[in-house]
C-alpha cells in the first residue's frame, strides 16, 4: 500500500538553472547564483507529488561525461552506476549547441530522459526561437520549456518525467557519421561476450573516445581486445588525422550542431543589450579595476553603515530591556549563572553580530547573483598567477568574505589539489562576516571607518604576501583559466532575499547555541574562580607579548569556536557594548588584527579536514595562529614607535 | 613553403587582434594535467574546424575573452597558446 517511489536527478552544464528547480521542488536551499561551478557534491530532496515520493537529487554541472574533474566523475558515476529512474537534463535554451553536446552524451548513456528547455526567458531576449516539438521528435525525448525561476513549466515537465520513468522509455540512438558508426559496430561485436553494467554501445564510443576508466574496466575481464581498440583507433586516426578524443568530441559536436541549425533561429536584438554594455566596461582594461575597487569598497560602506545602525538601534532596545529582565530573574548564584549565560550571550549576540552579517550576506549574493563573479575572475587571473593559481580562485575569496566554509568549497572550481589547497589556505585568511563583525563593530564604530578600510586593505595585502608564500611552499606550473562568462542579468530579488534569510536562519542555528553555551561556560568558571587562572596562563602572549588587557585573553579562546566571539564574549564580560571603556585604540587594531588571523573558526577547520584531510587542516591551523601571534605583536611594536612620533 | 606551412598548422590564437575571428586548426596538449585542459577546451566547444572570436585580450599576458559557438568564454593567456587557428580572411 506504501507510495510509489521514484528517483529523479538533475543533470546538465553549468550554471543552466539545475540548483533553482531543485529548490523550488524540495523546498531545499542549495547554493544558487550566476557563476558556473556553485554545486559541487551531490544533494537529495524529497518531493511529493501525485501519490508519489521522489528522491530529487541535484548534480554538480558539467561540460561532459568524462573523468577529468571531480564533478565529472560524481555526475557520470550517479548516473551510470546508481541509474536514477529518469533524468532531467535541464538546458540553457539560449546556449543550445554546447548544452546539447552533453545531452548526447546523456543519450548514448541509455538512460530514460527527459529535458527542461530551461532559461527559455533569456533566450527569448537574445533573439532566439527554438521549435521545440521538432528538438522533441529528433531526440526522442520529451522537451518541456521552463523558466525555473518563476517556476514556470515545472508541473509539465515533473508529468513528463513520472510518464517516462513509468514506462523506462529510453531516448533514440544517436546516429554518428559512416566511420564512428563502423568502428562502434565493431567495438559493439567484440564485447558481446563481456557483462558490464553499462549498454554496450556506450561502452564502445567511450573505447572509442580512450576514456581510461572504461578501457580498464573492458581490458580487466577481456585483455585480448587491446589489440583490436588499437587498430580501430589508428585507422580513424591514420584518415582524419587527430587523435581518437578529439574525433569523437568534433563528431558530437557536428551532430550537436546539425540538430541546432535545424531547430534554432536567431535575429539577434540590432542594438547592443544593457548587459552587453556593462560587460564591455566592467571587463575593461582599466574602467574594470576601477569599477572593481569602487563595487567592492561600497559593499563595505553598505555593510558598515547599515550594520551601524541596525547595531546602535538594537543596542537601545536590548540594554534598555536588561533591568525588566533581571528583575524577573533576580539575584543571587543561579541568577546570575541564568543572566549571564543565556540573556546576556543572547543580546550580545544580537547586538554585536545580527547588524553587520545581514547586510554582508545580502551584498555578497547580490554579487552573485549578477554574474559579476566571473568578470572578477577574468580581471584578477593575472594577480592570481602570482599564487600560482588562476582567475577562478579569486571567486571563493569574494565567497569568503561572506563565510570561510563555503569559499573553501568552492575551492573546488579549481582543477588541482595544489590549486584547491592554496587558494582555500587563502581563503581563510579572509575576513568572513564574523570577522567583519569585528572590524566594522569595534574599530569601525569607535575609530572610524577608514581605519576599518586600512584594515581590509592591510588584511589584501598580507593575504597575497602569504599567497606567495604558500605558493613558494607548494610550487608548480599553475594550470590556466577555462571559464563560462554567463550573461549579466538582474539579481533575482526574491532568490538573493531566500538566500539571505536561509543563510541568517543557519547562522543563528549554528552560532547562537554555541554563543549562549559560551558565555554560559565562561560566567561558571567566572563564579568558581577560574577566570583569573586562564587569563593569567595566556597573559606573556596576550599582555606582554600583545599588550592587551589580561581579561581578553578567555575571549580570544572562544573566537576558536566562532570569531565574532571573542566581541561577543567581550561585550558580555563588560556588561556593554561599549568597548571602549576597555580598549585603547591601538588595544582595538591589535585585538582585531589578531581575530582576523589567527585561525580559521571550528567550522572552517572541519571544513579543511573533509578537503584535504587532518594533517594539512592542522598545518594550516597552526601556522594561522603562529602568524597571528607573530605579526599583532609586531605591529603592537610599530604602532608604539609611531606613537611616540606625534 | 614556410607560408604554406603556417597555413596549414595556423597561428596561435593570441596572435588574434581583439575582434578577429579564426577557424580552430587543432588543440595542442602536452602530458598528464594539460592532456585533461585540452580536453576540457573541447568539450567547451573548441574543436578542429570551429569558428571562434577573440573578442577581448587583456593587458599584461592576461587572458583572453572568445565568443565559441553562442557563449562567452575566458581563456588563460598559457591555454590560449595551445590552440592554433586560421585567420578568418573574409571579412
Ligand atoms: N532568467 C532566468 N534565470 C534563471 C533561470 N533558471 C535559473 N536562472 C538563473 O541562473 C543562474 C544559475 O542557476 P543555478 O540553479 O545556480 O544553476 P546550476 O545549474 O545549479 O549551476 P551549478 O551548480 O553552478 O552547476 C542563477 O542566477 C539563476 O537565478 C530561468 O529560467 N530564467
Ligand atoms: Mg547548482
Amino acid at each position: 500500500m506504501g507510495e510509489k517511489k521514484l528517483v529523479i536527478a538533475l543533470a546538465g552544464n553549468a550554471n543552466v538553472g539545475k540548483s533553482v528547480l531543485f529548490n523550488y521542488l524540495t523546498g531545499l536551499h542549495q547554493h544558487i547564483g550566476n557563476w558556473p561551478g556553485k554545486t559541487v557534491e551531490k544533494a537529495e530532496g524529497t518531493l511529493h507529488f501525485k501519490g508519489y515520493t521522489i528522491d530529487i537529487v541535484d548534480l554538480p554541472g558539467i561540460y561532459s561525461l568524462t573523468t577529468y574533474s571531480i564533478e565529472e566523475s560524481i555526475s557520470r558515476r550517479y548516473i551510470a552506476v546508481e541509474k536514477p529512474d529518469v533524468v532531467i537534463n535541464v538546458v540553457d535554451a539560449s546556449i543550445l549547441e554546447r548544452n546539447l553536446f552533453f545531452t548526447l552524451q546523456l543519450m548514448e548513456l541509455e538512460t530514460p530522459m527527459v529535458i527542461a528547455l530551461n532559461q527559455i526567458d533569456v533566450a527569448k531576449k537574445k533573439g532566439i526561437e527554438i521549435n521545440i516539438d521538432k528538438l522533441s521528435e529528433i531526440l526522442g525525448i520529451p522537451v518541456t520549456p521552463t523558466i525555473a525561476v518563476k517556476g514556470v513549466g515545472i508541473f509539465r515537465l515533473l508529468e513528463k518525467a513520472i510518464e517516462i520513468a513509468e514506462k523506462k522509455v529510453k531516448p533514440k540512438k544517436v546516429e554518428y557519421g559512416e566511420d564512428f558508426e563502423n568502428a562502434i559496430k565493431r567495438f559493439v561485436e567484440s564485447l558481446s561476450n563481456i557483462d558490464l553494467p553499462y549498454p554496450p554501445r556506450y561502452v564502445a564510443i567511450k573505447l572509442l573516445e580512450g576514456d581510461r576508466e572504461i578501457e580498464q574496466e573492458v581490458v580487466q575481464k577481456n585483455p585480448n581486445i587491446i589489440p583490436l581498440i588499437n587498430s580501430i583507433r589508428g585507422e580513424l586516426e591514420g584518415k582524419y588525422g587527430h587523435s581518437c578524443p578529439t574525433l569523437m568530441t568534433s563528431e558530437r559536436y557536428r551532430v550537436a550542431g546539425c540538430i541546432v541549425k535545424d531547430v534554432q533561429k536567431i535575429i539577434p536584438p540590432s542594438k547592443p543589450t544593457l548587459a552587453e554594455k556593462v560587460h564591455e566596461i566592467t571587463t575593461h582594461k582599466v574602467f574594470g579595476y576601477l569599477l572593481m575597487s569602487a563595487v567592492l569598497s561600497s559593499m563595505f560602506l553598505f555593510v558598515f553603515v547599515l550594520g551601524n545602525f541596525l547595531a546602535e538601534l538594537l543596542n537601545s532596545i536590548l540594554y534598555g530591556l536588561k533591568p525588566f529582565l533581571t528583575s524577573i530573574l533576580g539575584a543571587g548564584f543561579l541568577g546570575e549563572l541564568l543572566w549571564g549565560g543565556i540573556i546576556e550571550g543572547l543580546i550580545a549576540g544580537a547586538t554585536v553580530a545580527l547588524p553587520y552579517v545581514i547586510p554582508l550576506y545580502l551584498a555578497i549574493y547580490i554579487l552573485e547573483d549578477s554574474g559579476y563573479m566571473s568578470r572578477v575572475a577574468f580581471l584578477m587571473d593575472n594577480a592570481m598567477h602570482k599564487m600560482g593559481l588562476h582567475g577562478k580562485a579569486f571567486i571563493p575569496l569574494i565567497l569568503g568574505y561572506g563565510c570561510n566554509v563555503p569559499a573553501c568549497l568552492a575551492c573546488r572550481i579549481m582543477e588541482t589539489q595544489r590549486e584547491r589547497l592554496i587558494a582555500a589556505f587563502v581563503a581563510t585568511l579572509i575576513p568572513c562576516a564574523a570577522r567583519t563583525v569585528i572590524i566594522l563593530g569595534l574599530v569601525g564604530r569607535f575609530l572610524g571607518v577608514q581605519w576599518a578600510f586600512a584594515l581590509y586593505v592591510f588584511n589584501l595585502i598580507l593575504v597575497f604576501l602569504l599567497g606567495r608564500f604558500a605558493f613558494k611552499v607548494l610550487p608548480g606550473e599553475p594550470t590556466g583559466l577555462i571559464m563560462e562568462i554567463p550573461d549579466y542579468r538582474l539579481p533575482h530579488l526574491k532568490t538573493v532575499l531566500k538566500q539571505t534569510w536561509f543563510r541568517l536562519i543557519e547562522f543563528l542555528q549554528i552560532a547562537f547555541p554555541l554563543i549562549i553555551a559560551a558565555t554560559f561556560t565562561v560566567k561558571l568558571v567566572e563564579e568558581l574562580g577560574f577566570l583569573e587562572v586562564v587569563n593569567k596562563l595566556l597573559s606573556p602572549v596576550t599582555v606582554m607579548w600583545l599588550g592587551l588587557p589580561k581579561g581578553i585573553g578567555i575571549s580570544l579562546i572562544f573566537g576558536v569556536l566562532r570569531k565574532e566571539l571573542a566581541l561577543i564574549m567581550l561585550a558580555s564580560l563588560l556588561g556593554t557594548g561599549d568597548f571602549s571603556q576597555l580598549l585603547t585604540p591601538v588595544q582595538m587594531v591589535i585585538f582585531t588584527i589578531v581575530t582576523m588571523f589567527y585561525i580559521p573558526c571550528v567550522a572552517t577547520i572541519a571544513t579543511l579536514v573533509k578537503e584535504f584531510g587532518w594533517r594539512k587542516a592542522f598545518i594550516i591551523t597552526i601556522s594561522e595562529i603562529l602568524f597571528a601571534i607573530a605579526i599583532g605583536g609586531v605591529l603592537l611594536r610599530i604602532l608604539r614607535i609611531v606613537a611616540t612620533l606625534f | 613553403m614556410s607560408l604554406k606551412e603556417s597555413e596549414n598548422t595556423g597561428v596561435p590564437l593570441t596572435a588574434l587582434k581583439e575582434g578577429e575571428s579564426g577557424i580552430v586548426v587543432s588543440v595542442k596538449s602536452g602530458y598528464g594535467k594539460a592532456w585533461g585542459l585540452k580536453k576540457r577546451l573541447m568539450d567547451m566547444g573548441i574543436t578542429p574546424g570551429t569558428k571562434i572570436k577573440v573578442v577581448k585580450s587583456a593587458p599584461f599576458r592576461g587572458p583572453l575573452e572568445v565568443i565559441v559557438r553562442g557563449y562567452r568564454l575566458a581563456i588563460g593567456r598559457g591555454m590560449a597558446e595551445k590552440i592554433f587557428v586560421k585567420v578568418e580572411c573574409d571579412g
